[in-house]
């Protein structure tokens, strides 16, 4: 019954404050619906690419010829011919990777050594920073088995060549081997001599014969025959004496037949190793940026939310809470001006979030070991920086809030959309639509960002997070000065 | 001179309209109470005086210029002292009363000195390192009203200072505020309890939204009996007088008679008669009975109560 009563009255209470109400259902679903509105998960993997290459060179051929393997595993932006260039749009963060193709990729594997693919990047994240380097790796595997499978159906062809020409001289070798063998064999030898021996015989016997006129007939039609066998079998007696045996029956051609092979073979690459041949390609890395460790990159977006949230807490409830008790009727009958009283609540904010900052940045340098590249100067600038504009929001809601309790609820959205949308979670570059309108309008994402470049980078606060965070300062409380004077009824 | 003047103001909060023509006028160094029934709009029309609130309708002027109007410069000329302690729990009664004298721009010297007068005056010296939020009610009420004169303004606004306090500190309240007008400031001040009306030197009558009755104490209860009223106890029975009330009747009006026993048993009738003046009635009433054995002759005051009773079901 009691429980019931306190349950009862829970109910009317909230169901009389529709605007908490509104807030309790509507922030949570407008976050989740931004949420899955702003994060394409094949995209986060797939990191902005540009291609440099030689144009006309053999290196922009063979992108050509694999061109879908870079489209494929990256968002591919565009190809250039100049490196410099595409290392400042790298550093301005327009790309994500740099590829650079050498100008004579199959030269370079010729020569025997594997062709470098180099890939420039430039992050700090060491969680997300690892995807240009694992995407590369897996686009160098790709190239590397589209270029083997090309490359091996092309030479398969030529070793067929090769193995007919050497079909063709074996064959005429063999025929060629024969001939000599017999012609230069000594049967064949005795058998020339006999027959030259023979031959002479007959041809003093048919001499003395035309001599003796004893013989009816013509004798010197048959001895210019003995003389023409006598000469066929000189030259063969020739070449079984010089060794011409080879040119003659064709061994010349068989030559010729071997120095083509030997040249087709030599065209082979004949040092180069299996290593080169199986993976032409090797991957050479470059990351413009050094990654903290996990801990240390992650801190900065800890502090950064931590300043925001501490900062929007208090300044959410000054104003709000000073109208409940009834102590802004009694100001407003007083001098203090409205931005008198925001002024003087913003100092006090101010100082005693800076003792915050001061004591966690001296626990992230002291205890955790966070280095600070920038310089605790810079560092301490950004979060001056942040802390101002987080205040002038808090302002701003407690300026608008009719209750404590909107005013907390408020500030707990904030906290969870910067967890999403600020950088934090997930990096700013993958955020889509209205993800990165959310974002723009989260102070953490400027400090977030900003803190990053200093403490990381050893850079100063950039131009743009400067102008996002004082924009932010002085919009939000020019808002909150109007809204908090002007509620007079 | 006015301090304090309203002619047909009226004030809507959306479609209701709280007040509705408020004529009034607050003179230069007295006390004015604002009376009424509880949503009267007793607080809507000092929020309006102060300058809190807009005036839909009407004009307004305090210290000879619209509240809403206000710099810093006259702002200093007026105090506050709101219904509720609206000052810090967590602070202590001198750092709260240091944080109001800074609010109106008093220096250091300054404020060290006034600080002290002025907690001294509400007898909250010795308590001074107290936190806020451990003191009594009462004290806390005491700190508020230190809070609102503590730049010895010109003009106090005073809401309902005695609401919930025990009648002991409620006179001293009043005290205090007689002490201030004294002073030669001008004190608006509301209250609920209609008594304290007596300790108004003006007080203005607030129902519906309208001021239906405005003057000194005195003024309003002859509004609201039209006139005043003088009772004799004349010994004997009622009977023995009958024969002269026709003289009365001359003297006033509602002439009433009632018979009635004294302590010590015996019969004594009691006359009342209304006046327009009983000061200067009276004698002549005391003349028109001089045969008879007159045992008292008073004027007696009702209660603010009864008066305020019978202005507001009039109205």
């Amino acid at each position: 019954m009691r429980i019931g009563a306190v349950a009862a009255k829970e109910f009317w209470a909230l169901v009389r404050q529709p605007q908490l109400l509104l807030l309790l259902l509507v922030g949570p679903v407008l976050i989740m619906t931004a949420f899955g509105l702003s994060l394409d998960v094949r995209d986060i993997l797939r990191p902005r690419a540009l291609v440099v290459v030689k144009p006309g060179s053999e290196g922009a051929e063979l992108f050509e010829r694999y061109r879908e393997e870079f489209t494929d595993r990256t968002q591919f932006v565009g190809t250039t011919g100049d490196l410099e260039s595409a290392r400042r749009r790298l550093q301005r963060g327009e790309v994500d990777a740099v590829i650079t193709i050498p100008p004579d990729p199959l030269g370079t594997v010729a020569s025997g050594e594997r062709t470098p693919l180099g890939v420039v990047y430039n992050t700090i994240n060491p969680v997300f920073g690892t995807r240009v380097p694992a995407r590369a790796y897996a686009l160098v595997l790709d190239l590397n088995q589209s270029l083997i499978e090309t490359t091996i159906g092309g030479e398969i062809g030529n070793l067929r060549t090769i193995q007919e020409r050497l079909n063709e001289l074996d064959r005429r070798l063999e025929e060629a081997s024969a001939a000599a063998e017999e012609l230069a064999s000594e049967e064949a030898q005795t058998v020339t001599t006999e027959l030259d021996e023979a031959l002479a015989t007959l041809e003093g016997s048919l001499g003395a014969l035309e001599e003796s006129e004893a013989v009816e007939g013509d004798v010197s039609e048959t001895l210019r025959g003995i003389n023409d066998a006598q000469n066929v079998l000189g030259e063969v007696r020739e070449v079984q004496r010089e060794g011409t045996i080879g040119e003659r029956s064709g061994l010349t051609d068989l030559r010729e037949s071997v120095n083509s092979a030997q040249e087709a073979l030599a065209a082979l690459p004949d040092d180069v190793s299996p290593q080169v041949l199986t993976n032409p390609f090797r991957l050479e890395t470059e990351n413009l940026a050094t990654p903290p460790d996990v801990v240390g990159f992650y801190a900065r977006g800890v502090l950064a939310i931590l300043v925001q949230h501490i900062s929007v807490s208090l300044a959410s409830l000054a104003v709000v809470r000073e109208r409940l008790s009834g102590a802004y009727e009694f100001f407003e009958v007083s001098p203090l001006r409205p931005g008198e009283l925001l002024a003087g609540q913003f100092l006090t904010y101010l100082g005693l979030v800076l003792g915050v900052n001061l004591a966690v940045a001296a626990v992230l340098a002291g205890f955790l070991g966070v280095p600070v590249e920038g310089g605790y100067l810079r560092m301490a600038f950004a979060m001056v920086l942040l802390t101002v504009a987080s205040l002038g929001l808090g302002f701003l809601i407690s300026a608008l809030a009719k209750s404590q309790l909107q005013a907390v609820q408020v500030s707990m959205l904030l906290l969870i959309a910067s967890g999403f949308f600020a950088g934090f979670l997930f990096p700013l570059s993958e955020m889509r639509g209205p993800g990165v309108l959310v974002s723009n309008f989260l102070p953490a994402t400027y400090g977030i960002r900003a803190l990053q470049d200093v403490m990381i980078r050893g850079e100063t606060v950039s131009t743009y997070d400067l102008a996002g965070l004082g924009a932010m300062a002085i919009v939000a409380l020019g808002a909150a000065r109007f809204f908090v004077g002007r509620r007079k009824h | 001179m006015a301090a304090i003047r309203a002619e047909g103001l009226v004030k809507r909060f959306g479609g209701e309209e709280v007040l509705k023509g408020v004529d009034l006028s607050v003179e230069e160094g007295e006390i004015f109470g604002l009376i009424g029934p509880s949503g009267a709009g007793k607080s809507t029309l000092m929020r309006s005086l102060t300058g809190y609130l807009s005036p839909t309708q009407g004009e307004v002027e305090v210290l000879g210029r619209a509240p809403v109007a206000f710099g810093p410069k006259e702002k200093r000329r007026v105090g506050y002292m709101p219904q509720g302690f609206v000052l810090y729990g967590q602070l202590s009664v001198r750092q709260n009363l240091n944080f109001v004298a800074g609010l109106y721009g008093l220096r250091f010297g300054e404020r060290r000195r006034r600080v002290r007068e002025t907690l001294e005056f509400v007898e909250l010296w010795e308590h001074r390192r107290k936190v806020a939020g451990d003191v009594s009610g009462g004290m806390q009420r005491r700190l508020q009203l230190a809070a609102a004169i503590v730049h010895e303004p010109e003009l106090l606004f005073v809401d309902e200072p005695t609401a919930n306090l025990d009648p002991i500190l409620r006179r001293r309240f009043w005290e205090e505020f007689r002490s201030l007008r004294d002073e030669g400031r001008t004190i608006f001040v509301t209250t609920q309890y209609v008594g304290e009306a007596e300790l108004c030197d003006r007080v203005g009558l607030l129902a519906g939204g309208s001021i239906v009755a405005a003057g000194t104490p005195d003024e309003l209860r002859h509004q609201a009996f039209g006139g005043e009223n003088i009772e004799l106890h004349v010994a004997g029975e009622p009977s023995r007088l009958t024969e002269h009330l026709g003289l009365l009747e001359d003297l006033g009006s509602d002439v009433e008679v009632r018979g009635g026993q004294n302590g010590k048993g015996e019969a004594v009738s009691v006359v009342r008669l209304l006046v327009d003046d009983a000061d200067s009635k009276l004698p002549e009433v005391l003349k028109a009975f001089d045969w008879a054995d007159i045992r008292s002759a008073n004027v007696p005051k009702p209660s603010f109560d009864e008066v305020f009773f019978r202005l507001v079901r009039e109205q």
